[in-house]
């Protein structure tokens, strides 16, 4: 299996071609088995990977265009690694959950999943700046075909909206990857995209900040960070459950993901400096997205925009430049990714079942549904942040992390704990709690089998990781202290070096004392 | 030991699964009303012999697994049984065992009586993982679990409908549950604010590995860890301003009001402060802990003086509670650390005492709050009213009751401090908790039968219930007797705080002055509500109309302020911001789109297919061109 990273990309693909060829009625099987064995060989990847080592793994390489240094560069480290298998147990479970008797064409979906999960995984593990730019607008396909086909009542502005808004940062992410390239030219004397070879690049700190303003651009929009949030809503509005799911859980780490890839590596002067701006951005993104959460009156909506507000305490890990708050950063890029996708997927139980998602047609469904409120309640409490579940762990690090940083900022993130608790809590009560108010919902059914399969694992994994997280922390730990010693060394001025901490604390301590 | 550490650990957890196996199913399960209560009391029996073997050898700490390692930070799940755990230990696998004894007769009819023990039991274990584990990070996680299962009891009734102010003041369970949540995690952000200082500072969060460091960091710092650390305790301990959500709490079941609200819980914020006395009997922080007595002094006395007036039987216990958490802080604020930790374990055995009559009360009167609507109930129920009475007796602190014993020993240590304002503070409260006390009790149980024209048909609780109250009640009479031996045993680990001679001296005299003001207030409440010819239970409109008992009846106007300046406010701006995301960031986004688009189209007028058009658009373009290449050659 030398070829394993090639084979996680492509097999959903080849599989979404033949899956034209199948017969209409077991699309769903297909999709279901097609994205079975790529969850299995994505968990091969983990079983076969090295914990101790904290470098790229399973590189793949080949070159494309040889004049212009561009190349199929492949390879998977503990960042990447685990994101990759939550995008692809996402879509498993995603198809899982899928109801034959409501959507209209079937087999249609099943394709674009699987081409969607192509991109996803090859976003996550190219090393190469065109090969990953590829997959990073291919990706944007699928989604605007699901929102524009299996989509709510103005799904077709909402799908606009979505393409052409990310599409836009997306291309001067470009130019800002063309110029890397050219610099690297400049400087080496050859063309090359592998990003490998651009971590070596040193680049002036006014050459950083304007390629790190590009590159912002296309990330930015895709987290989505405040001011560029607004595609969300209306997408997730539109969007069906699985868009959704697939959005919420997995397409929005590429913007964070990306920074921490690109950004972060690239440009170490400029992002130590860009802290306060970042900090600013996320902090509004924090409270302020949390509180409109806390105004909505659908369901859906509120996980929307609690999902801005959670990406932005994701934002303020990325930029603690210490392990705790960038491995907790990364930590919950993958736990957000379930407990969201799994809210998403709740919402859908309902909204296929009564036709609605606003609370205000809800009420007392605690008696009526008691399994669902308790799937419902054990993914409130990771999305509140209760110790022990998955919730916890990410957000803890990085409010510890970003501590570091600025005692203020992490005072006003940790205001997510109480007013992520007043919406989450707010919509709980609004929809399970009290009598039953709306007479519809006296005889609806609780979850059914296929529900179940689908929630379960997340309710499992919700738990697993939250009571032992070690299991993904380790490989983690190791490739993001990687990342910060060589951000350190790569950083010109003494301030950047001073902010990035690439050593325990009490080493720090020690170093300290020494001078 | 180890293997008993677990035990004691892990009963109630497997408690908890075992009756959420039979979670939403079946309507009652004998069974899970047996094994549970079983499991508790095995927890239990491991706490005392964990407690013999501390007596005798010391400290047991086990380490059973990482949690989360990353960068510098490494938690494991490390538990520490020494002598503060292993009391909090006792007291709460002890009082746990009773209620769901008791709970067993109290949520007889209930439909989700196994849901109810799931709960309960779950709740036991988050609380033994707060008191045993070694670090901060595990006592966090004991900290918000107990939370999530407050959330849960409270909001237990979830079904019942969200009432008005007027008409409920704690509105519905779920508003109650929801309150009490939210509350806690506005002093959380501030334990966790702690959290991160001692990290970044000390490097671990390891009890012993912080003890060590302390001496070693500014005095600045010790105040900021101490304040935030405190935060937190304020409001697991519902100290002011953070206290309303527990006379809320009340909206639970009586079993939970009796364990959680009462004698567990609510006293977490009192043991992270005895827990982290290292810290707080530092020179650098006494003003915070000066400032811990104060609060608790002025929560004491506030607490007090609400309950004075209350109607509700819940309501008058909850205040009450509130009223002796002060006295724990006044006197860990002082130094007094295992007097505090002494008087939070009495007080645990008669207040979940006092609140299980209470809630046999309610059984009886089918869940009636008012006290105004019972009275002369000892005919009917003597048991409960001996409970009652001794659990009373024990709050108001008359002689050789346990409370006699802890909540002198607070006065005293406030003598000997020189805090003169907070000693008579406290005497005057303890005249207050005797009268409000007794209040109740000849209220409910002496006097007319009020209930009678209403149409109640109250009957005494269930024999074994009562059997089960019976060692809350021995240690209620009995648990001061046992002071000198367990100073003894605590001052091992707690700093040992001795009077001064002088004081000494005239302890009688205090402890004095403390009873004859007790038996001043209950003497006060028996002419007015029990002896002879009294009718105050008849309602005095002028009474009740005056200044002060509308202060006090509006819990001094507090949650009315909290939703006017906090709660509408909060909702205002949300529902403002929401609109300015669709107005204003938005609308730009839609604005620049839609500027794009007409360019577009309105450019495509040139687009008419005559040659003519289209030469004098190129003519028009080019002489452009030509007048900027003019202007940037000057310029150039």
């Amino acid at each position: 299996m030398d070829h394993i990273l090639s084979i996680l990309i492509f097999f959903p693909l080849l599989a979404g071609i033949l899956g034209f060829v199948v017969d209409k009625g077991s699309a769903k099987a297909y999709g279901i088995s097609v994205a079975t064995v790529e969850f299995l060989l994505a968990m091969w990847l983990w079983m076969s990977f090295d914990n101790a080592n904290a470098g790229m793994q399973f590189t793949e390489f080949a070159p494309i265009i040889s004049q212009f240094g561009i190349s199929y560069n492949l390879g998977v480290d503990g960042i990447s690694l685990f994101i990759v298998i939550m995008a692809t147990l996402i879509t498993l479970l995603g198809i899982i959950l899928l109801d034959e008797s409501k959507i209209a064409n079937m087999k249609n979906m099943i394709v674009s999943l699987l081409f969607l999960e192509m991109t996803m995984v090859g976003v996550f593990l190219s090393l190469d700046a065109i090969i990953f730019y590829m997959f990073w607008e291919l990706s944007l396909v699928p989604m605007l075909y699901l929102i524009g086909a299996w989509g709510g009542p103005t799904r077709v502005y909402a799908a606009i909206k979505f393409f052409l808004y990310t599409f836009a940062g997306s291309l001067v992410m470009l130019v800002g990857l063309l110029a890397m390239a050219y610099l690297y030219h400049l400087e080496a004397g050859v063309w090359t995209f592998n990003l490998l070879d651009w971590y070596q690049l040193d680049l002036s700190t006014d050459l950083q900040f304007w390629l790190f303003l590009s590159l912002f651009a296309g990330f930015a929009i895709k987290v989505p960070m405040f001011p560029f949030h607004t595609w969300l809503p209306h997408a997730h509005g539109q969007a069906p459950t699985i868009g959704s799911v697939i959005l919420a859980a997995v397409l929005l780490k590429m913007g964070t993901y990306g920074f921490v890839r690109f950004s972060l590596p690239l440009f170490p002067d400029a992002s130590v400096s860009m802290i306060p701006f970042i900090m600013t951005l996320s902090l509004i993104m924090v409270v302020y997205t949390a509180m409109v959460a806390f105004a909505q009156k659908d369901m859906k909506q509120v996980i929307a925009y609690s999902s801005v507000s959670h990406m932005g305490v994701i934002m303020l890990g990325v930029f603690a430049m210490n392990a705790e708050g960038l491995g907790g950063s990364i930590f919950l890029m993958l736990s957000h990714g379930i407990v969201s996708g799994a809210l998403f997927m709740l919402v859908g139980v309902i909204y296929e079942r009564t036709g609605t998602k606003m609370m205000s047609e809800f009420g007392g469904l605690a008696q009526v549904m008691p399994i669902y409120a308790t799937v419902f309640g054990v993914m409130l409490m990771a999305s509140v942040g209760l110790p022990l579940t998955i919730g916890f762990v990410g957000e803890f690090l990085v409010l510890l992390g970003f501590y570091q940083v600025s005692p203020i900022g992490t005072i006003i993130a940790g205001l997510t704990i109480i007013i992520g608790a007043v919406y989450m809590l707010t919509l709980f009560k609004r929809t399970f709690f009290g009598p039953i108010t709306n007479e519809k919902n006296r005889n609806l059914k609780d979850l059914d089998r296929r529900e179940l399969t689908a929630l379960l694992p997340l309710v499992a994994i919700v738990i697993w990781l939250g009571i032992y997280p070690k299991p993904v922390l380790g490989p983690i730990d190791n490739s993001v202290q990687k990342l910060l010693v060589e951000m350190e060394y790569k950083a010109r001025t003494q301030e950047a070096k001073d902010m990035i901490i690439s050593m325990k604390p009490e080493k720090e301590e020690s170093d300290k004392e020494a001078k | 030991m180890e293997s008993l550490v677990y035990i004691a650990l892990f009963a109630p957890f497997v408690g908890s699964l075992f009756a959420g196996l039979f979670f939403a199913r079946s309507p009652k399960s004998i069974l899970v009303g047996v094994v549970n209560p079983a499991l508790i009391g095995v927890s239990f029996l491991a706490s005392v012999a964990l407690a013999m073997h501390v007596a005798e050898f010391g400290a047991v700490h086990v380490t059973m697994m990482d949690w989360i390692s990353m960068g510098g930070l490494n938690i494991p799940f490390g538990f520490l049984v020494d002598e503060v755990s292993v009391t909090m230990m006792l007291v709460v696998t002890l009082v746990s065992t009773v209620v769901h004894i008791y709970s067993n007769g109290y949520m007889d009819h209930d439909k989700s009586f196994n849901r109810f023990f799931a709960y309960l039991s779950a709740f036991v274990f988050s609380m033994m993982i707060l008191v045993m584990s070694d670090n901060l990070a595990g006592l966090f996680i004991g900290w918000e679990g107990v939370g999530v299962c407050s959330w849960l009891l409270i909001g237990f009734w979830y079904h019942k409908e969200d009432k008005p102010f007027e008409e409920n003041p704690s509105i519905s369970p779920s508003w109650a549950a929801n309150e009490a949540f939210i509350m806690n995690r506005i002093a959380d952000l501030g334990m966790l604010v702690g959290i991160f200082l001692i990290y970044w500072n000390v490097g671990s969060l390891q009890y012993n590995v912080v003890f060590d460091a302390l001496p070693n960091l500014a005095d600045g710092l010790l105040v900021g860890i101490a304040i935030a650390l405190f935060i937190g305790a304020m409001g697991k301990s519902a100290q002011f301003p953070l206290h309303t959500w527990l006379t809320d709490a009340m909206e639970g079941p009586t079993p939970v009001s009796a364990l959680i609200h009462a004698a567990t819980m609510v006293t977490a914020g009192v043991f992270l402060v005895i827990r982290m006395s290292p810290l707080y009997s530092m020179e650098a922080v006494s003003g915070v802990s000066m400032f811990i007595a104060a609060l608790g002094t002025f929560v004491a006395f506030y607490a007090a003086s609400m309950a004075l007036i209350a109607r509700d039987i819940k309501r008058i216990v909850a205040l009450s509670t509130l009223s002796q958490l002060g006295y724990m802080f006044a006197a860990a604020g002082l130094g007094a650390y295992w007097i505090a930790l002494f008087h939070l374990a009495a007080h645990a055995f008669f207040k979940a005492l006092l609140f299980l009559g209470a809630g046999n009360v309610m059984h009886a009167m089918d869940d009636e709050l008012d006290i105004f609507k019972m009275g002369g109930l000892r005919k009917v129920m003597m048991g409960s009213y001996i409970y009652m009475g001794i659990a009373s007796i024990a709050l108001a602190g008359l002689p050789f009751f346990a409370g006699f014993y802890s909540k002198d020993a607070i006065i005293e240590t406030a003598f000997n401090e020189g805090t003169y304002l907070i000693w008579i503070m406290l005497v005057i409260t303890a005249g207050m908790t005797a009268f409000y006390s007794f209040r109740q009790v000849f209220f409910s149980f002496h006097g007319e039968e009020r209930w009678k024209p209403l149409g109640f048909n109250p009957h005494d609780m269930y024999k074994y219930v009562l059997v089960a109250m019976a060692p809350l009640a021995i240690l209620a009479i009995s648990f001061g007797w046992f002071m000198d031996g367990y100073k003894a045993f605590i001052t091992k680990n707690l700093p040992a705080y001795e009077m001064s001679d002088h004081t000494h001296h005239i302890a009688w005299l205090l402890g004095a002055l403390v009873v004859l003001f007790a038996v001043i207030g209950i003497w006060i409440a028996y002419r007015k509500y029990a002896g002879k010819g009294a009718m105050a239970w008849q309602r005095d409109e002028k009474v009740e109309n005056s200044f002060i008992y509308k202060l006090l009846e509006n819990q001094y106007y507090v949650p009315h302020a909290y939703d006017r300046f906090i709660v509408q406010p909060y909702i205002v701006a949300s529902d403002k911001f929401w609109e300015w995301d669709n107005k204003i960031v938005d609308g730009t986004v839609d604005t620049i789109a839609k500027t794009i688009y007409d360019a577009g189209d309105k450019s495509r007028t040139m687009q008419t297919g005559n040659l003519s058009t289209y030469l004098n658009w190129m003519g028009a373009g080019a002489l452009l061109l030509i007048v900027a290449a003019a202007i940037s050659a000057v310029i150039g």
